[in-house]
């Protein structure tokens, strides 16, 4: 079975040819499973978005190799035109981007360039809006109208309506308050349990990664300095660290109480998990 | 006693017209709030979106006026255009996108902006951009471009531009709502100093509960009204009543309250001190 996205070799560089050359991502190598969830970390700078831009052809990479669904995107023109429907990318502020006079043409924007039929298009729009959580009056408001919340819900629908099989989300949560942020965080799980689709989250934010992802692919100067499980990677905090990188606050309290003596794991990443072992391990000393 | 630098004298403040921030029109973003801020204050305005606390930081440098009741600033009602500028020159304000606040293409130009719009002395304004920007750690980049720079780096320019027409006080809108964790921390330092070591008042305005555990006062803003307020201990011993306002509270203060150990505790090495003293010591 080929792999939902796999690159080979990987690399872009910015300002090629002059002085000023860099490498936003140099030599990357990853595969990505169907219906897997990952988590991209690193901080600004460290290439992320540049990668995940080359998930469906918004870049080209100056070596190397993109394949999605086992196909080489760059192999013709209809290939790379169909990577754009196969990889969905819902950007940063994707509420920024919103341009349509209602919102339900832009929602329908992405289903009307694949030449859908009328039908189907308003179908996917509706169910994108219903899962959304995008209310039905709103479809006809012109969508500077809404709130910022609900702005961003429609641009994810917008997104979700093409019915991507690898949905990429850039930063998902910026800006958002807490409360915002977790139903944020549901709605994306609830969407991949739903559909079974490939999901990539890329964030700087280790407690929303710890929450949602199967996997983790850590970015450090241009290249993919660690990946594997959440626990895998976050027990590599002072390294984490040195990428500029903070693990959860929770893991960081673990670790200090690992320090002192105190005889308690190391993979903790939520404060429910980190209650639940701390309640027993009280129990058991008062036991005694 | 202390020296009072913005009040609110029960402020209530309705959207009327296609505002790109107002949430509805016709609707009262803030109601009846009262609200004082004493000189030499650092204080953290939170609340969950649409709670009013945008609003509420507008206020504070006559970007709006009130609808009803009365902003006062340093006993100045900005109720004319002339006695708004005067207030301006008092209170300034850094935003949450880095990039719509940069007017200029070298960043020292960006800072001395502000100045020049006063009519300083060019020597004077000299000395105010290099100050300025000494200040926020940002003078070795003063001939670079703006746009090239990191989103905290700009976000320490903007501060820059507002020190440098010397205002005794800095509001701030999520002025790290777009940054990464490092730029946050460079952020906040940056408005830390300022606070302890020139005695510029600040209210910040977040959504980061770690960034409002450093302040003196914590304000928390729901429905238009200031419904909490005290030190962040104080504040944050509460929290039940604070999700049930839409807010979160700092891991360390969430463990501490679910395990029934102590209220209020808020950071790491307070909550591993509390935790190894209930197990009673290490083994």
């Amino acid at each position: 079975m080929s792999f939902a996205i796999e690159t080979v070799g990987l690399t872009h560089y910015y300002s090629k040819g002059t002085i000023s050359q860099v490498a936003a991502i140099e030599n990357v190598n990853l595969q990505i499973n169907k219906g897997e969830l990952v988590g991209i970390i690193g901080h600004t700078g460290s290439g992320k978005s540049t990668l995940i831009s080359h998930f469906n052809g918004l870049l080209k990479p100056d070596s190397g190799k993109i394949l999605v669904d086992g196909v080489d995107i760059w192999k013709d023109k209809e290939t790379l035109k169909n990577s754009r429907f196969k990889v969905g990318l819902c950007f940063q502020y994707p509420e920024y981007q919103l341009f349509e006079e209602t919102v339900y043409k832009d929602i329908a924007f992405g289903p009307k360039n694949m030449k859908l039929s009328e039908g189907e298009i308003r179908e996917r729009v509706l169910r994108a809006a219903e899962f959304t959580g995008v209310k039905a009056e709103h479809l006809n408001k012109s969508p500077f109208d809404l709130s910022g919340g609900e702005k961003r819900r429609v641009a994810i629908a917008g997104v979700m309506s093409m019915q991507p099989e690898v949905l990429i989300f850039d930063e998902p949560a910026a800006g958002l308050d807490p409360r915002g942020r977790a139903d944020l965080i549901n709605l994306i799980k609830n969407y991949r349990n739903q559909t079974g689709s490939t999901v990539i989250i890329v964030s700087h934010s280790m407690e929303d990664i710890a929450e949602m992802a199967d996997r983790v692919i850590v970015m450090n100067k241009s290249s993919v300095a660690m990946q594997g499980s959440v626990d895998e990677v976050y027990s590599r905090g002072d390294e984490l660290r040195e990428m500029g990188l903070n693990v959860p606050e929770i893991t960081e309290i673990f670790a200090k109480l690992r320090a002192k003596g105190i005889d308690v794991p190391a993979n903790v990443y939520t404060v429910e998990q980190g209650a639940e072992i701390l309640r027993n391990l009280m129990e058991r000393r008062s036991v005694k | 006693m202390s020296e009072k630098i913005i009040e609110f004298e029960n402020v209530t403040y309705i959207y009327e017209t296609e505002d790109e921030d107002a949430p509805v029109a016709g609707f009262p973003a803030l109601t009846d709030v009262n609200l004082t801020i004493n000189k030499g204050e650092f204080v953290a305005v939170l609340g969950h979106n649409g709670s009013g606390k945008s609003t509420l930081a507008k206020l504070c440098n006559a970007i709006l006026e009130p609808t009803k009741g009365t902003v006062t600033v340093k006993g100045i009602v900005p109720d004319t255009e002339e006695k708004a500028d005067e207030v301006r020159r008092i209170v300034g304000m850094v935003f949450q996108n880095p990039d719509n606040q940069i007017v200029a293409t070298i960043v020292e130009d960006d800072v001395a902006f502000g100045p020049e719009n006063l009519g300083i002395e060019p020597s004077e304004i000299r000395r105010r951009v290099d100050d300025a920007l000494k200040c926020v750690n940002m003078y070795e980049f003063r001939h670079r471009e703006p746009h090239k720079l990191s989103g905290g780096q700009k976000q320490r320019v903007a501060i820059a531009g507002v020190i440098a027409m010397q205002t005794e006080c800095i509001v701030l809108d999520e002025p790290t709502a777009m940054l990464d964790p490092k730029g946050r921390e460079e952020v906040m330092n940056t408005v830390r100093r300022l606070n302890k070591e020139m005695g510029i008042t600040v209210v910040t305005v977040t959504h980061f509960m770690d960034e409002a555990v450093q302040a003196d006062r914590v304000v928390i803003m729901d429905g238009g009204r200031v419904v909490m307020q005290g030190t962040p201990k104080e504040v944050f011993s509460n929290v039940e009543k604070l999700r049930s306002y839409g807010l979160d509270v700092p891991q360390s203060t969430e463990l501490c309250h679910v395990l029934g150990i102590k209220e209020g505790v808020l950071d790491v090495d307070e909550c591993v001190d509390e935790i190894v003293r209930v197990m009673g010591g290490a083994l």
